[in-house]
């Protein structure tokens, strides 16, 4: 499936961070006795335990990009979705010195549940109001990003594919500065990051790499009262190795050939993302809305997408409802080289194009906070894929039916600790 | 002797109500601090772990009460509006960023009076009912 719709990921490490990691590891294990004396020390878990429904066997609804199985042609039913585990260790290191080391579980490129590094960073007050982080952290491409893997933070049963698969790598390792000002009765977060990160994807059979480098990120938060605002711009250069062959195969046939591996290649490209969102929580009802946009002169084009969520608070339960819809503005088809023997390499390359994810979807759910710390969700989704389109879904089937509509029940138990 | 038993379960079931209607949560400081008023702002800013500064340059640090304490529901509906839960869920978004934790949290009204009162960059919130705000705590007004 679907190499085309994204961009990086978690995975490989290379060697300089993962002795990092083990470091930034390291000095949080020693500073537990310590830290139990001045209580300086916080271990802090979030999970999910949760089974959805799909009614389209011929194409699975995934969590992310980079997760091999979903619910729909895998199986009618599917825990895959979004169980998930996540556990944080952070703590002050020293004066102005904090460590933070998150782990978390849940489906991996290659199938397995093998807990991952999410974040392993150190950060340094260099002020009161200017901050230095070192390490894996957090990519910020969106508004809730810091907290897209905690189900209990979100509003939904998940974060809406349409935005969120737009760029399902989740961090990032590179250093970061944030400045925060403050304006009368609003805070403002400026954060400009530089990371690089290396990823691994299913692709069916065959082992795809992906890989991001040069990475600069620039985002900003205001937050006033019950009013959240937050942009973000990242610009990195892309390098996917899945179509190498693809792209090989077109430079035979000379100039033309050549013309179209250098448009569609995705070899050390330019690859820009932007998101703005808000949202707006006076405590009995919220809103909250995103906008996000990836573009790259390669395969995978210029995408948007945009979600609105919207719920009211009665009591412990708060039914909610949202709006969602993304689209492609590059060319989904390309006449390809008017040669037979080009005619296998025009069809992947058409694939590959219309492989650009379109649909429109409205999710009906009510969230329960029954008890402390933990809350029930029950979703209900109904998904219209663009003409020709296979929407987000992945593993798609011989007998897929491109265009249709599908549903999806979701239940998700949510907690914190 | 059941007549008698009957009356004192009243009794109790009374002062129990009446202490439960009459419960009143009020924001208190250390008398030692100059300070005698917030706006609600403010308050919402201190006890969501958004930095507020002072007319006077000071900072304050804020202390929170259990969540098993019925103080906290009230305080958080009353000061904030919102729930346990609402709350419980925007720290949940904090804290997994490693940049914040909740303020501290101390078992009952009875503790954070003893925090405040010792401790002058304090800010707390104590049923009034419970405990008797004495010389050396003071009620801010919150406008």
């Amino acid at each position: 499936m679907v190499i085309t719709k994204w961009m990086a990921s978690r995975g490989t490490r290379c060697a300089a961070f993962a002795m990092l990691t083990t470091a930034i590891a390291a000095a949080l294990l020693a500073s537990t006795p310590v830290a139990a004396a001045s209580s300086r020390l916080n271990l802090d878990g979030f999970g999910t335990l949760g089974i959805v429904h799909s009614d389209e066997d011929q194409a699975d609804f995934v969590s992310s990009l980079l997760a091999p199985e979903g619910v729909g042609h895998s199986g009618d039913w599917s825990a895959k979705v979004d169980t998930k585990l996540g556990l944080q260790l952070s703590a002050d290191l020293a004066p102005r010195t904090s460590g933070v080391l998150q782990f978390v579980m849940e489906q991996q490129h290659d199938g397995t549940y093998n807990p991952a590094v999410e974040w392993a960073n150190i950060s340094f007050d260099i002020t009161r109001n200017l901050q230095l982080r070192v390490g894996r952290m957090v990519l910020p491409t969106y508004m809730t990003s810091e907290y897209r893997k905690v189900g209990y933070a979100t509003p939904s049963s998940r974060p809406p594919p349409e935005v969120y698969h737009l760029v399902p790598v989740t961090n990032t390792d590179g250093l970061s500065l944030s400045y925060r000002a403050r304006f009368g009765q609003a805070t403002n977060t400026l954060q400009v990051l530089y990371g690089s990160k290396d990823a691994n994807v299913p692709e069916d059979q065959i082992e795809v790499t992906v890989d991001a480098e040069n990475g600069i990120t620039l985002a900003n938060t205001l937050e006033w009262g019950a009013t959240t605002l937050f942009a973000s711009y990242t610009n990195i250069r892309l390098t996917v190795d899945a179509f190498d062959g693809l792209f090989e195969g077109y430079r035979a046939f000379g100039p033309p050939g050549e013309a179209i591996a250098d448009r569609y290649h995705i070899d050390d490209e330019r690859f820009e993302v932007m998101s703005i969102g808000t949202r707006y929580d006076p405590g009995d009802w919220f809103v909250m809305a995103e906008w996000a946009r990836n573009r790259s002169r390669t395969l995978v084009g210029d995408n948007r997408g945009w979600y609105i969520t919207g719920g009211y608070r009665l009591g412990a339960l708060t039914p909610y409802l949202t709006l969602a819809d993304r689209e492609v503005f590059s060319e989904t088809s390309h006449p390809g080289i008017d040669a037979p023997q080009a005619q296998p390499l025009n069809a992947l390359l058409n694939e590959a194009l219309n492989d650009a994810a379109r649909q429109g979807r409205v999710a009906a759910g009510i969230r329960w906070d029954f008890a402390r710390s933990v809350a029930l969700k029950v979703q209900f989704d109904h998904i219209d894929l663009g003409a020709d389109s296979e929407g987000v879904l992945a593993n798609d089937q011989p007998g897929f039916e491109r265009g249709g509509t599908m549903t999806l029940f979701s239940t998700t138990l949510d907690f914190v600790f | 002797m059941l007549k008698r038993l009957t009356g004192v379960a009243c009794g109790l079931l009374l002062s129990l109500l009446t202490s439960i209607a009459a419960a009143e949560v009020v924001v208190v400081v250390s008398a030692d601090n100059a300070l005698d008023s917030l706006s609600r702002a403010q308050l919402s800013d201190l006890y969501l772990g958004r930095s507020v500064s002072l007319p006077n340059g000071e900072s304050l640090t804020p202390i929170d009460q259990s969540d098993r304490s019925p103080a906290h529901e009230q305080f958080y509906q009353e000061y904030l509006g919102r729930s346990p839960a609402q709350i419980k869920s925007h720290w949940s978004r904090l804290i997994f960023t490693g940049r914040g934790q909740p303020p501290r949290s101390v078992s009952d009204s009875q503790a954070v009076a003893d925090v405040v009162s010792d401790d002058r960059t304090a800010i707390g919130y104590i049923d009034s009912n419970q405990v008797p705000v004495d010389n050396t705590l003071r009620v801010l007004d919150i406008e």
